[in-house]
């Protein structure tokens, strides 16, 4: 514990460089669009969605968990998750004009909330898949038990299928894929000038 | 350019001309104080209401604020059917083998009007109210931060380029891709995902220079005067005493008829469990 000063450098106290927020607003940008365009593209997804959604919801959930775990990797500071998670809901909420409404903002919180856990558990220094996965699991978790008092699943009895549905959706969705994106991207050479930057240049 | 990413926004109305901040404020706490509902009359009540208001006062063509209620009515009928199937409780019918219940039909009902008085209320704020305006507004009357405000607007213009540029990311890909038999080129969730990630690289590179540029103008370093700055005046009081007014009168008159149910119906088993 005591080599912490020496480990952590002084960029945890300095507030968030514009870049780092820029970056936090593209990702909720880019995957809002994407989802956006997913829906244009096939028209049959949104009106099959309408009648199925409350079930198909959770097959999908882990979707949305992405933006928390990559902007973490990629900034490695504490809150990222979050400030990401919610940057991501406004663009849906005010831009594309989600009909959730602003409700969407503490969902989001609380998903950027449970994935971005895992990681400062381990002080933002671990990134394996391991961790990747405990964070996609805890993002579905923690936003589960609002939905379920939001929509008062407590007392159904899919209630344990929808669990189990959104979690595995969480890990394999909102965890691992996470890691296959962050991995690419890095060999990019795009996130180079970001925190994961520097650590992979530091370590070569 | 944009091929209608952006939903249409009609802000020259006694809605629009309403602070955003304000607007979007009342809108979380009617969502927050729906939370709490699980009988059917209250929001029954509230989204007619709420429909008549935004009809008046929002000058939304009727046709556009019809169209805008597809996705939720479709998402409260889905609620609906899937809490009368699987909810315990007293048996009404049999369906195919399903049992609906009392229960299950009052809270389906609940929370299926539950999402469209949240939905038209929705539809009301988004369009009478631009989004820089509310960004300004947010930075103004909400003490949001100076940086925070100009990456949200930053990719907000993003956004809005957005359509274009995943044609044109299309465009290259497709103009490359090995033909099939019948001539063209294959597309699938694959190809989908390799646009999709060029796009997000693509994206990435164009923000961090977006970031430098605003950087390089000093962003952030003082204060700032506002462009085209957002009033926030005394109708914009009334109406959210006049919201909030309402919103406590349709409570307490839930309370005092006896209509009005919460969490506690979710629990309340019937003799046929």
């Amino acid at each position: 514990m005591s080599s912490r000063s020496t480990m952590t450098p002084a960029r945890t106290r300095t507030p968030f460089t514009l870049k780092d927020l820029v970056l936090m607003v593209v990702l909720g940008v880019v995957f809002g669009f994407l989802y956006w365009a997913l829906v244009q593209a096939w028209t049959g997804l949104s009106i099959l969605m309408g009648p199925a959604g409350d079930l198909a919801q959770h097959f999908l959930l882990g979707g949305w968990l992405l933006v928390a775990p990559i902007a973490v990797a990629i900034i490695r500071r504490p809150f990222v998750g979050i400030i990401a998670e919610v940057l991501a809901s406004v663009i849906e909420v005010v831009f594309l004009g989600s009909a959730v409404g602003p409700i969407l903002f503490v969902a989001a919180a609380l998903q950027g909330l449970g994935s971005e856990i895992p990681f400062a558990l381990r002080r933002y220094r671990s990134f394996g898949w391991g961790v990747f996965a405990l964070s996609g699991l805890l993002g579905a978790g923690l936003v589960f038990l609002f939905s379920a008092f939001r929509f008062g699943w407590y007392g159904q009895e899919l209630f344990i299928l929808r669990l189990v549905v959104q979690l595995a959706s969480g890990v394999i969705l909102g965890g691992l894929l996470a890691k296959v994106i962050v991995e690419a991207l890095a060999k990019t050479g795009v996130v180079d000038n970001f925190a994961i930057g520097r650590d992979r240049i530091g370590k070569a | 350019m944009s091929a209608g990413i952006e939903p249409r926004r009609f802000t020259d109305s006694p809605l629009g001309r309403r602070n955003p901040t304000v607007k979007l404020a009342l809108l979380f706490a009617v969502s927050v104080a729906l939370l709490f509902v699980f009988d059917p009359v209250t929001p029954a009540v509230l989204y007619l209401l709420a429909l008549a208001a935004v009809a008046a006062t929002a000058r939304i063509p009727a046709r556009i604020l019809l169209l805008a209620h597809v996705p939720f009515v479709g998402f409260g009928l889905g609620l609906l059917t899937v809490n009368a199937l699987s909810r315990p409780g007293t048996p009404l019918l049999e369906v195919a083998g399903l049992g609906v219940t009392a229960e299950g039909l009052t809270v389906g009902v609940s929370l299926g009007l539950r999402s469209m008085v949240i939905g038209v209320l929705s539809i009301g704020f988004i369009a009478s109210t631009d989004g820089v305006a509310l960004m300004t507004s947010l930075h103004q009357h909400a003490r949001l931060g100076v940086r925070m405000t100009y990456a949200v607007l930053a990719g907000y213009r993003m956004l809005q380029e957005m359509p274009a540029e995943w044609q044109t990311i299309r465009s290259a890909h497709q103009v490359r891709a090995p033909l099939r038999s019948h001539g063209r080129p294959r597309s699938g969730v694959r190809s989908f995902g390799r646009s999709a990630f060029a796009l997000l690289v693509v994206s990435v590179r164009r923000g961090e220079r977006m970031a430098q540029s605003l950087e390089s103008r000093g962003l952030g370093l003082g204060p700032r005067t506002t462009w085209r700055p957002v009033p926030l005046g005394r109708a914009d009081w009334w109406l959210a005493l006049g919201v909030l007014l309402v919103l406590a009168l349709v409570f307490a008159a839930g309370e005092a008829l006896g209509f009005r149910e919460g969490h506690e119906l979710l629990f309340a088993r019937g003799a046929g469990a």
